[in-house]
């Protein structure tokens, strides 16, 4: 299952959502990533609050984020779409930061904070 | 555990920090953005701008700011909202407050969404989250408003009012302002229950209070528990549709309370109720009924009194019905009818309940057990049965018959007359040939086995066991007789015996008479080789329950005639004499007087007339002694064989005395044995308990008098099984 599910990230078939990751030091420098508003609001609740509300996100199809980096960002869909979260020295600090914005589990957060000690 | 986080993550993961005016900026940001959602303006507005605002605020530590604005603004919205809503005219009034409350809702929703870090990470108790601030606030500010409260409530029960009057209602309407009472609130639906449900309770009560005062009165007993039905459906339905479910149980309980537990008493008392339905079978009724009352607290006590007690008084009625009394047929008839029509009641309209149908079976024993009529009866009824009243019947018809007497039997309190009564009539059953199947008789007894056990129906069984062994023995003498010396010198007569162990059958009062010498010498032979086959044992002729058959010889025409042992020997003086008186029948073969009137009486009073009484009288005059008879020689009769009646079936009153005579002889030593059992165990006992513990032990087979059982103990007392405690009277010791 968690490789059918990584499958349906990488695939990028029948996406209806984007996310596009801004160099806040560079607007040009913009990476975007199709995704599924079924699995984004189901596995978070920043997106289910997104979605819900209808707000301008919702009705663009995309949502801009310049407050995380594009690697981040990536880890951070997989672990959305498969539960899987690849952590180590580097990006640890900024997926913890990313992890409470979004609203993911507890548990998680348990997990970077044991880690990062 | 994020706290934690925090102080241990290195410097550079610490916000910035904040100046208030940034702080200040991103605020009125939020505010703007609120301002625009409380107007339906939300899609222009980016999620993830406000959401970034409002956790940036909050990891700044400015979440204060975010609260407090947040409810300023509320407060400020749900008053403006207050007075749009209030404005409305009375049609527009629940609508209006309907889309209001609904777009609030939503805005609260969208709200919640933005300031969810500001939910999560900030707002601890005792602070409301921040829908519930939002909820609140509506409450606070709109709700319980004195503008809109009350005219909220008014209008809401004004609508369930008109449709419970059968008008139709905006189901969803309702549902959606009853349900804002139940999201306003806070904890356990404390605002829905205060503000709605209390009043709503009221309301119904006093809606059922007079609709059901005013319908009973002008309306059948049936009616009324047809409405009280659809009331209750329509109540339930009411609960599904627009009321909090946690109302349910409380709404029934009212309802309940008002149609069922407020006319119970009118519904069992009431012309057309209760009572009539029991009388005329009206099971669907009843059983509505039943259910009805079923729900409501002690409702079925009522009905099982009411119920009881009509069963005690229709059974006191049959049982003392003086036709009954005359014909124990009829009585026992009209039982099995009864107790069929109240198994029928039970089952249909009373869902057969356990406690119904004991406080049945208590009514049963207590007019059973009115009179004593009832053991007799019963053993006559089956004696009749059981003579060729089930020719006629299938097997399942029988089995059901023989269970319903079982069922009779077991309500009997001195089972033990109605044993001695039943050992009677089979006897006479057996004796005289006339039962019409041994299976049935041992399906019937086996029966009774079950019922009481080995001991009660061991000398019934012990009668079938002697009628087996008589024909063996009967048999064995007739093969004696043909090789016998003596048989040579006789002529031959065919003589039939049964020998029957004393204490299996009932005891027949011994009487005496003379044989005629050819018969006592078959007799005397019979004796010979019975007690030559079985030694030890003594034979005592019991000739007055014989059979016998008699040809008698008229001028043109021969018959034979089938009479009983004493008859016979009546008719054979006739071979020697041409009138006789009774004095002289009663001389010349040693009979009682009484016997002897009694054996006469079907030889000149029945349809065949073999005697005639000379000078001819009335039929109905009173034997006396010096009444003459002869042989009617003109008889006409185009039979061959007559059978004459010995006596008639049922058994004459001294007959009867006689039974219960054994049955109290019987009684005392059952008494004794109890009373011996108990001491024996016991060793000493007070009076009282003796009494009690005796009457127990005794119940399944009678129900013994105390006074009975007072002589009793005085008896084994004198008899040196017990004695009296010297310094206490009142108790008894048991001597070993």
């Amino acid at each position: 299952l968690k490789k059918n599910l990584q499958n349906v990230f990488l695939n990028k078939k029948y996406t209806d959502f984007e996310i596009k990751v801004i160099n806040p030091n560079n607007e040009k420098d913009i990476k975007i990533f199709p995704t599924h508003r079924a699995i984004l609001m189901e596995r978070s609740e920043y997106f289910n609050g997104l979605f819900r509300s209808k707000m301008k996100e919702e009705q663009q199809g995309f949502v801009e984020f310049n407050d995380i980096s594009v690697q981040t960002m990536e880890t951070i869909l997989e672990y959305i779409y498969t539960g899987s979260l690849h952590i180590n020295h580097n990006n640890a600090l900024e997926i913890l930061v990313a992890s409470k914005k979004f609203c993911f589990e507890p548990k998680l957060t348990t997990q970077l904070v044991d880690f990062i000690r | 555990m994020s706290r934690k986080m925090i102080l241990r993550v290195p410097k550079f993961q610490e916000p910035k920090r904040m100046e208030k005016s940034e702080a200040q900026r991103l605020w009125l940001l939020l505010k703007d953005a609120i301002v625009e959602v409380q107007h339906m303006n939300a899609s222009t507005l980016s999620f993830e701008e406000l959401y970034r605002s409002s956790y940036s605020l909050v990891i700044a530590k400015r979440g204060d700011i975010l609260y407090t604005g947040l409810e300023e603004v509320n407060n400020h919205h749900t008053k403006n909202l207050l007075d749009k809503i209030a404005q409305a005219v009375d049609e527009r009034f629940l609508i209006e407050l309907n889309s209001q409350w609904q777009q609030y809702k939503l805005q609260q929703i969208m709200i919640h969404d933005i300031l969810m870090y500001l939910d999560r990470m900030y707002v601890k108790e005792p602070q409301l989250k921040v829908f519930d601030l939002g909820m609140f606030k509506w409450k606070q500010n709109v709700l319980i408003h004195s503008q809109i409260n009350d005219r909220l409530v008014r209008m809401l029960l004004g609508l369930i009012h008109m449709e419970r009057n059968g008008e139709v209602i905006d189901g969803a309407l309702m549902k959606s302002l009853i349900q804002m009472y139940v999201d306003v609130s806070l904890k356990e639906k404390e605002t829905y229950k205060q503000e709605f449900e209390e009043r709503f309770l009221l309301a119904t009560s006093h809606f059922y209070k007079s609709e059901s005062n005013l319908f009973i009165t002008n309306n059948s007993c049936g009616a009324y528990l047809k409405k009280v039905e659809i009331r209750l459906i329509e109540e339930e339905a009411r609960i599904k549709q627009y009321l909090d479910e946690s109302t349910g149980p409380k709404l029934i309980k009212a309802c309940e309370d008002e149609l069922i537990a407020n006319h119970m008493q009118t519904m069992i008392e009431m012309e057309t109720g209760c009572r009539t339905m029991i009388q005329n079978d009206r099971f669907n009724e009843l059983k509505l009924m039943y259910r009805l009352f079923q729900r409501v607290e002690n409702g079925l006590v009522h009905l099982k009194n009411e119920f009881a007690g009509y069963v005690r008084n229709e059974g006191h009625k049959i049982v003392n019905q003086p036709e009954n009394l005359k014909d124990p047929n009829a009585l026992i008839t009209s039982l099995i009818e009864i107790r069929n029509r109240f198994e029928k009641t039970l089952s249909q309209s009373f869902a057969n309940n356990r406690d119904f149908i004991n406080s049945v079976n208590t009514a049963f024993e207590s007019f059973l057990n009115e009179n004593d009529k009832l053991s007799e009866s019963l053993a006559l009824f089956i004696d009749k049965k059981l003579r060729g009243g089930f020719k006629d019947s299938n097997d399942q018809e029988i089995d059901v018959i023989m269970n319903k007497v079982i069922l009779l039997f077991r309500f009997l309190s001195d089972k033990d007359v109605f044993k001695k009564f039943y050992e009677h009539y089979l006897a006479k059953r057996l004796l005289s040939g006339r039962s019409f199947s041994e299976d049935l008789e041992r399906t019937m007894i086996s029966k009774f086995k079950q019922e009481c056990g080995n001991q009660f129906t061991s000398k019934m069984e012990g009668m079938f066991t002697d009628m087996r062994l008589s024909k063996d023995a009967l048999d064995g003498f007739k093969n004696y007789l043909q090789t016998s010396v003596e048989m040579g010198k006789l002529p031959k007569i065919d003589m039939s015996v049964r020998v029957l162990t004393q204490g299996f059958w009932p005891t027949f009062p011994p009487h005496s008479c003379t044989l005629p010498p050819l018969l006592s010498q078959y007799c005397d032979l019979f004796t010979k080789y019975y007690c030559h086959a079985h030694t030890g044992r003594r034979i005592i002729w019991q000739t007055n329950i014989g059979t016998a058959e008699v040809t008698f010889r008229l001028p043109k025409k021969t018959h034979v005639l089938a009479l009983s042992t004493y008859q016979m020997l009546i008719m054979l003086l006739f071979n020697d004499a041409e009138k006789l008186s009774l004095k002289q029948m009663a001389a010349g073969t040693s009979i009682s007087f009484m016997d002897i009137q009694r054996s006469v009486k079907p030889l000149y009073s029945g349809k065949y007339k073999v005697l005639k009484r000379t000078p001819a009288v009335e039929k109905s005059k009173e034997l006396s002694e010096n009444d003459i008879f002869e042989l009617n020689l003109n008889l006409k009769c185009k039979l061959h064989r007559i059978k004459f009646a010995a006596t008639s079936q049922t058994d004459s009153e001294p007959e009867r005395q006689h039974t219960r005579q054994r049955v109290d002889e019987d009684r005392k030593i059952e008494i004794d044995a109890a009373i011996v059992r108990i001491m024996k165990s016991r060793k000493a006992l007070i009076h009282n308990d003796l009494i009690v513990e005796c009457t127990k032990q005794l119940s399944s087979r009678f129900v013994p008098q105390t006074s009975m059982i007072k002589k009793r103990i005085e008896n084994l007392i004198e008899r040196e099984y017990l004695e009296r405690f010297p310094d206490d009277r009142r108790r008894y010791r048991y001597l070993a």
